[in-house]
């Protein structure tokens, strides 16, 4: 059934046809709809699972931590200022080796005070554990939901899904809610091993001595690289069941192109019709969206982009003291490839600012006059 | 690690792995925590401890009244019923005519209003007798007691023992059962009906009543030898005389006389304009009788309002019936006329330091003598104990017989209680002291030794927790109106209904006793609170920590925190 919806509904439908058990959430602009949406399907009935209202975020993810260790299939959602309320429950979480998903809305950090769209929340949780996927529209953000526990579940790690701000979570778009019995078939709820169970009382989370600390977490790194197969799988599956795809990387009219252009989200979207612009005019101009952020798909990157001459990465976030965070993991997958392209990185739409059609071709435009990149990003429009 | 594979693990059992590879990918105990009794990081133990609610502590009739409002929160009312029967057989009269001090003590009067304590037990008492509900008596025993006196303490007395098993004859001087409940405590106030009826539940536990028989004048105590204890509680029910000049002419009479003749049908002589000497509730039902009677009524006080020993409710509702107070007067002769009352004069006083009582002493102030235009003055400034026909052995305190805190006299085998014994004044304390008598005789005449009295642990209105409570208005008493009451001797007071008691009843904080709210078992972080056949609850001390969030929670103070003791298992 199609439906005409914001982003944060996207993300309450896609939880409930997940059929979550457990919902903890404090609400946040801009994700308050989407808890608001499941209060209400758990109050009338339409979705069976304990909402538990908490006093904080931390108190949220530690809620939804407690679920899932149970063996419930447990969601939560948050955004900016709560994400990082929760950072020390994120690790917790990911090496409690939980199938947890959590839809992240992009918001700018604090102070000054904003609640536009900027990925430097998720970005600053990079180094927890969690899976991360960056979409670009409503109904990826729904589909991808669904995809996050079919492979949070397999690969016990926890998924983050992020949607920009604003720009995806208030913005309607048509989107197609798939049937619940073929979504059932796609994502069964199975009973999982190693669960807390008041009749067969099992410490967990306690001291682990130096000698075997360093392999619970080489067996983490490993449960990352291997879920870039599952997930995969996981977007085979579903292309095969409800006939999308979005791979954990996605290449936009690259076939001859000289430029590709890289980046994520919503500006994704908009670098599209910049391509397409760039194509009738006749520039060789393609587009590279990355989807998967954790693991980062550093090999199919590497495949795609190893015989270009320039590339150009759009970061709605930085990294300060370095640059755009994209750039940076960009630059790591390509470094060792024999032959490897000139990364250009640009600075762009922090904290909501407008990244238009005309911010791209001026990306393409600048990249396109330059001979050597400059040591520095360059930060787009910005009045300094 | 291969998923699955913890099942047969035993909690002897050592775990090892062949390598780091087949260890579990998360933190996590393969081995049971059965083993590990978290409980000993204990140093303080939570223990349930039911302490006393101030409303159970003040009432002088020891009424579990904590737990009668809990029953009547549920619509139990037929259980609350016998829940006070078990203390008090007048809830019907109690629930109309006490001075409620559980109300005074109620911790609520500090957080919005007292709960109406009062008005539900009328309700419960008058649910009762509307149901025809019938109290359950022991096996008969062959022991007999004698009472001398129907008031509220002898009928006490009498239905404590009668429910024991004892054969109880109650001898009374009036013609009817009730003492002051009967002869002194007005119609509008007490319907004759109600009392009977409560009476007559008394005497259906196998209570014999001979009316008419005056101690001393038509039978003398010792001719009570057929029995093998005796129980005096003949009351004061003698008035204090004025003692002032010309207190002699005729249209002095005295509150008690009045109250008597007016409850017995009698003749009444009184005039238009009346003059009610007195501050306590004799004064007042004096007052509001003549009233009825379509007299012009000025209650003269030598004292001011907040020192009137009646009940708060009397006056007001004497004021509302068109009765005028004199403050700060008192009487100094009677203008005689004709050998009658010609009028009053009075002087007026000032207020001293406080006297034995507490409140402040009035002084006369001289030169201030003025007149009242009245035809009858009716003294009530208190009343006296007839002491005549005791024989010898019976010591005497204080212009009243002499007794220890059962009610044992000095003379082996009587008992005494109530005003002659205590002059406490008040039909709750005499009901209170007829119960406590009753289980003196019971243990003088079986043997049994008496339960020792404990130190009550009060509730105070600071161990409550406020946080689950949120203001809720008293429950008003439906009145009939004044120009009804003004008629005749209709009741005054309607009485709950069956709404307005379950919402009063729902206000009781619950002082000190649990009520099954379940609040330590939700808050328990160890969930080391278990809940036994969906009520009770049960701690497992191997897993509670004694962090005391049970203790801090509980909205009534019904858990206490008890050091550890380690030298005992």
């Amino acid at each position: 059934m199609e439906k005409v919806i914001i982003g944060n509904y996207a993300v309450s439908y896609g939880a409930q046809l997940a059929r979550v058990q457990v919902i903890a959430a404090y609400p946040i602009t801009p994700q308050t709809q989407i808890v608001e949406k499941l209060a209400e399907m758990c109050a009338s009935g339409e979705l069976n699972a304990r909402f538990i209202p908490v006093e904080s975020e931390h108190s949220a993810m530690a809620s939804t931590i407690g679920a899932a260790a149970t063996g419930a299939r447990a969601f939560t959602a948050t955004s900016s200022q709560g994400l990082a309320l929760m950072h020390e429950m994120i690790h917790w979480a990911a090496a409690s080796r939980l199938p947890i998903v959590m839809a992240n809305v992009n918001r700018a950090l604090g102070p000054g005070w904003s609640i536009w769209a900027d990925q430097n929340d998720s970005l600053s949780q990079r180094d927890t554990g969690w899976l991360q996927f960056y979409c670009e529209s409503n109904q990826e953000v729904l589909d991808t939901v669904l995809q996050g526990y079919r492979i949070a579940e397999q690969v016990m790690l926890p998924v983050m899904i992020n949607l920009d701000g604003f720009l995806l979570s208030h913005t309607s778009e048509p989107v197609d809610i798939p049937d619940q019995a073929l979504v059932d078939r796609y994502l069964p709820l199975a009973r999982r091993d190693l669960i807390l169970d008041p009749d067969d009382p099992h410490s967990f989370g306690g001291l682990v001595n130096p000698e075997h600390y360093m392999e619970m977490r080489y067996k983490m790194h490993q449960a990352q690289l291997q879920s870039k197969e599952v997930a995969r799988e996981a977007d085979a599956q579903f292309k095969a069941i409800f006939g999308r795809s979005y791979g954990s990387i996605e290449g936009y009219r690259l076939e001859g192109a000289e430029l590709a252009l890289v980046t994520s989200g919503t500006i994704a979207s908009t670098s599209r019709v910049a391509v397409d612009r760039l194509r009738e005019q006749g520039e060789k101009v393609g587009l590279l969206k990355i989807r998967m952020f954790r693991p980062f798909p550093g090999e199919e990157v590497g495949e795609l982009l190893g015989g270009f001459k320039k590339v150009a990465v759009i970061d709605r976030n930085i990294s300060f003291g370095h640059g755009g965070i994209f750039c940076q993991e960009l630059k790591s997958a390509l470094y060792n490839l024999l032959k490897r392209p000139q990364v250009y990185g640009y600075i762009a739409g922090l904290g909501g600012r407008d990244v238009t059609p005309q911010t791209i071709l001026d990306i393409a435009e600048l990249t396109a006059c330059r001979d050597v990149p400059p040591a520095e990003a360059d930060w787009i429009g910005v009045k300094v | 690690m291969a998923p699955g594979s913890k099942a047969g693990w035993r909690l002897d059992e050592k775990i090892t792995f062949a390598s780091e590879r087949d260890m579990p990918p998360l933190a996590v105990s393969l081995g049971t925590m059965l083993v590990n009794k978290t409980g000993t990081w204990r140093y303080m133990r939570p223990v349930y401890e039911d302490k006393t609610p101030p409303c159970n502590h003040a009432c002088p009739a020891g009424e579990k009244i904590q737990g009668y409002l809990e029953l009547s929160k549920a619509g139990e009312f037929g259980r609350a019923w016998e829940l006070i029967m078990e203390d008090n057989p007048l809830p019907s009269v109690c629930g109309r005519v006490c001075y409620h001090p559980c109300e005074q003590a109620c911790n609520r009067s500090n957080f919005d209003e007292p709960l109406a304590i009062h008005h539900v037990e009328r309700f419960l008492g008058d649910y009762g007798l509307r149901k025809n509900l019938k109290v359950k008596r022991e096996a008969a025993r062959s022991e007999r007691v004698a009472v001398v006196g129907a008031g509220p303490a002898g009928l006490s007395c009498a239905y404590h023992l009668a429910r024991k098993g004892y054969a109880v004859t109650i001898y009374e001087a009036q013609p009817v059962a009730g003492g002051m409940l009967a002869v002194g405590i007005p119609r509008y106030r007490l319907p004759r009906d109600i009392l009977e009826k409560e009476i007559a539940n008394i005497c259906s536990l196998g209570v014999e009543i001979k009316t008419g028989i005056r101690m001393g004048l038509d039978i003398a105590l010792d001719d009570l030898s057929g029995h093998q204890a005796v129980f005096i509680a003949t009351g004061q029910h003698q008035s204090t005389r004025l003692d002032i000049p010309g207190q002699e002419a005729r249209g002095v009479i005295y509150g008690l006389d009045l109250l008597r003749d007016l409850n017995l049908g009698r003749s009444v002589e009184m005039g238009r304009r009346v003059a009610v000497i007195g501050g306590g509730n004799t004064a007042m039902d004096a007052a509001r009788s003549a009233v009825r009677r379509g007299a012009e009524v000025t209650v003269v006080y030598r004292r001011s309002r907040e020192e009137m020993p009646a009940i708060p409710e009397e006056i007001q509702e004497a004021e509302e019936e068109g009765i005028q107070f004199l403050f700060l007067s008192a009487p100094k002769r009677v203008l005689v006329k004709n050998a009658a009352v010609g009028g009053l004069e009075c002087l007026k006083m000032r207020l001293g330091e406080p006297d034995k009582s507490g409140r402040r002493r009035p002084i006369p102030v001289d030169g201030t003598e003025f007149g009242l235009d009245v035809d009858t003055i009716i003294g009530a400034i208190g009343q006296e104990a007839d002491l005549s026909f005791l024989p010898s052995g019976i010591a005497l305190d204080r212009g009243g017989i002499q007794v220890d805190e059962h009610g044992v006299t000095a003379r082996p085998g009587t008992f005494s209680g109530g005003d002659v014994a205590t002059g406490a004044g008040t039909v709750t304390a005499a009901i209170g002291s007829g119960k406590k008598a009753a289980l003196a005789i019971h243990s003088y005449l079986s043997g049994e030794r008496m339960e020792e009295a404990f130190e009550p642990q009060v509730v105070a209105y600071e161990e409550i927790n406020l946080d689950y409570f949120e203001p809720a208005a008293r429950q008003a008493m439906p009145r009939r109106q004044i120009t009804e009451r003004l008629g005749g001797f209709v009741e005054v007071n309607l009485g709950y209904t069956e709404a307005a008691t379950l919402t009063e009843a729902q206000r009781c904080f619950s002082c000190g006793v649990c009520n099954h709210c379940d609040t330590c078992w939700l808050f328990c972080p160890d969930v080391a609170i278990a809940k036994l056949d969906h009520r009770d609850y049960l701690i497992n001390y191997d897993y509670c920590k004694g962090c005391g969030v049970c203790v801090e929670e509980c909205p009534r103070s019904a858990i206490s925190m008890e050091e550890e003791m380690r030298w005992k298992k």
